[in-house]
């Protein structure tokens, strides 16, 4: 019978250690590194200044975005029928949606008080 | 904007320098709807704001600005410490997963010994500037180190020796996660003697996940793109509606230079490199196919007829994996060389009607130019006798269209099938099979000189 108690109190203590072993392992701390990359600051641009576009140009710009043109057709209507003091010009951007189009950009600062430019989907 | 991107619209414009851009919002999409429901939609309100959206148009365009939208000069990122705060296995791995730094799995973590033991895998100084790099063009670019490279390729599993090649695929400045609505899938085709150096697997289940060399270094990629070139965060840089299962190891194998038939150059050879140089080599596409069929007609046939009804949207380009067996059958056929069989399958290719038109097409058909005018005629169910495979001609500066040999703004006559279709050969040569997928062919990289 002792002998029995002592195999059992053997297989308690081995247990106890077996748990107590991977509990502590689990619970120490280390230290890794940082997987990320470095960010870029972020230059601000200023807005230009802005007021009453009565009298004054606004383009509509269509950037070509696929099926999208009923959209931007009756965006034109719309702000022709409720802002008929402002002239609203509708100009398609050249090239694909995701073509830059520099020229109408220049032609658009030039003429315009404003730019209203509606992108896809 | 339509309303399904207000964290990508706001987001973008913080990041241009114009945090308060006045941006309205319409409901999602506006693609493919017919001119009432526009107007209702915009008779309606921004469903962002809650406000009628065309009288908060004309706001944007009259409110006066605030101080705040003068601003100028530069706003400083957070600092990035070298080191994450010390924690418990478990805590950090939480924190990778929470931090959107893996691909969903639990990862190696990057503890200092274990990017130390990476690094010594190349000549390189820690510190070196490898690249930058961007979920896709509109968005900021982010740098990265040697050191940066090495705490994502442990992440991922890789050996060291294996570092050299993801230092490679790093220094492309390419993101395996490109930001589009459409789910965009990159590949990875390793060429040279690095292959057969790090173990990595050309044969049996190559494009599966059996080999360490393989899926790891593919997976490092997607990681480097996350961690180190700012993609993979969806909403805002990662857009693909249904996101793309290829995406977890980029379809990263080496071709099996071994069992080219005689005359078939290795990949690399064909971009311009020697034998003997160390290369991977990045492809852009969607998906592939992996096809074998018995039939009357030849291999090349097939392969052709399967390519003239392949979808390849947009890109005109397809790339071919071949099982060595399959390529051993074309190169009895005749075919001596890769650039004769893509010759062969891009001429002999043509169009099914439904893919060949867009309004532009319909436009100079209708207008009478040929050869359009006699196609239209042949109706929707028609093979149109031209190859989609063709090279996209170059733009030249400053101008606003294609422009083509031919004067035509698309399908221009002249062929080019070097550069539309791309043959690589990988497999075991259990069977006669071959993938094919719509990926294209992007750039190449030297192996050799990140060692």
């Amino acid at each position: 019978m002792k002998k029995l108690i002592g195999w059992f109190g053997l297989a308690v203590l081995l247990l106890a250690v077996q748990i107590s072993l991977p509990s502590s392992a689990q619970d120490a701390k280390i230290t890794v590194m940082n997987p990320r990359g470095i960010q870029p600051p972020i230059r601000l641009i200023p807005m230009p200044e802005r007021g009453s576009i009565e009298g004054k140009t606004v383009y509509v710009v269509d950037i070509k975005y696929a099926n999208t043109r009923p959209f931007i057709d009756e965006l034109h209507k719309i702000l022709q029928e409720r802002y008929p003091q402002t002239n609203w010009v509708l100009k398609q951007k050249t090239g694909m949606y995701m073509d830059d189009d520099p020229d109408l950009w220049e032609e658009i600062k030039e003429k315009a008080a404003g730019m209203v430019i509606a992108i896809g989907h | 904007m339509t309303g399904r991107f207000v964290e990508l619209a706001s987001t973008t414009a913080y990041k241009k320098g114009i945090p308060n851009l006045r941006i309205n919002y319409t409901p999602h999409p506006i693609t493919d709807r017919p001119a009432d429901i526009c107007r209702k939609f915009l008779e309606g309100s921004d469903p962002h704001s809650g406000k009628p959206l065309v009288e908060q148009i004309v706001s944007a365009l009259t409110n006066p600005l605030s101080p705040e939208d003068k601003k100028t000069g530069f706003m400083m990122r957070d600092p990035r410490p070298r080191l994450l705060p010390p924690d418990t296995e478990d805590n950090l791995q939480q924190l990778f997963m929470d931090s959107n730094f893996t691909d969903g799995g639990p990862v190696i973590l990057p503890t200092e010994k274990r990017v130390v033991e990476m690094l010594k895998a190349t000549s390189h100084d820690p510190e070196e500037v490898v690249g930058t790099m961007r979920p896709s063009p509109p968005h900021e670019a982010w740098e990265y180190n040697v050191e940066m490279v090495a705490v994502n390729a442990v992440m991922a599993g890789a050996k060291p020796e294996y570092f050299p090649v993801i230092l490679a695929l790093a220094s492309t400045g390419t993101s395996s996660l490109f930001s589009s609505t459409s789910s965009f899938a990159r590949m990875v085709v390793v060429n040279g003697p690095v292959a057969r150096e790090i173990g990595m697997n050309p044969g049996i289940g190559a494009l599966g996940p059996f080999n360490q060399a393989n899926t790891t270094i593919g997976r490092a990629w997607t990681y480097i793109s996350k961690n180190l070139g700012g993609s993979g965060d969806p909403g805002e840089t990662y857009l693909g509606s249904q996101g793309n299962a290829l995406n977890y190891g980029n379809l990263c194998f080496p071709e099996n230079e071994e069992q080219l038939p005689k005359g078939w150059k290795p990949f690399h050879v064909q971009k311009g490199f020697k034998e003997s140089d160390s290369v991977v080599s990045l492809f852009n596409g969607w998906s592939y196919a992996n096809i074998a069929w018995y039939s009357h007609l030849t291999y090349q046939e097939i392969m052709t007829n399967w390519l003239s009804h392949f979808f390849s949207y947009g890109t005109r380009q397809a790339t071919f994996m071949i099982d060595p067996v399959t390529a051993e059958y074309l190169y009895d056929q005749g075919f001596d060389s890769k650039e004769k069989l893509a010759d062969y399958m891009a001429t002999n290719s043509t169009t099914p009607a439904w893919l060949f038109w867009n309004p532009r097409l319909v436009e100079l058909a209708e207008q009478g130019v040929e050869p359009y005018a006699s196609y239209l005629k042949l109706g929707d169910g028609a093979e149109i006798p031209q190859s989609r495979y063709i090279r996209r001609p170059p733009r030249k500066t400053g101008s606003k269209e294609p422009q083509t040999g031919s004067g035509r703004p698309f399908f221009p006559e002249t062929l080019d099938a070097q550069n539309s279709l791309e043959i690589v050969v990988v497999g075991g040569g259990t069977n006669t099979y071959w993938a094919g997928g719509d990926f294209s062919y992007m750039s190449s990289a030297s192996v050799d000189q990140w060692r």
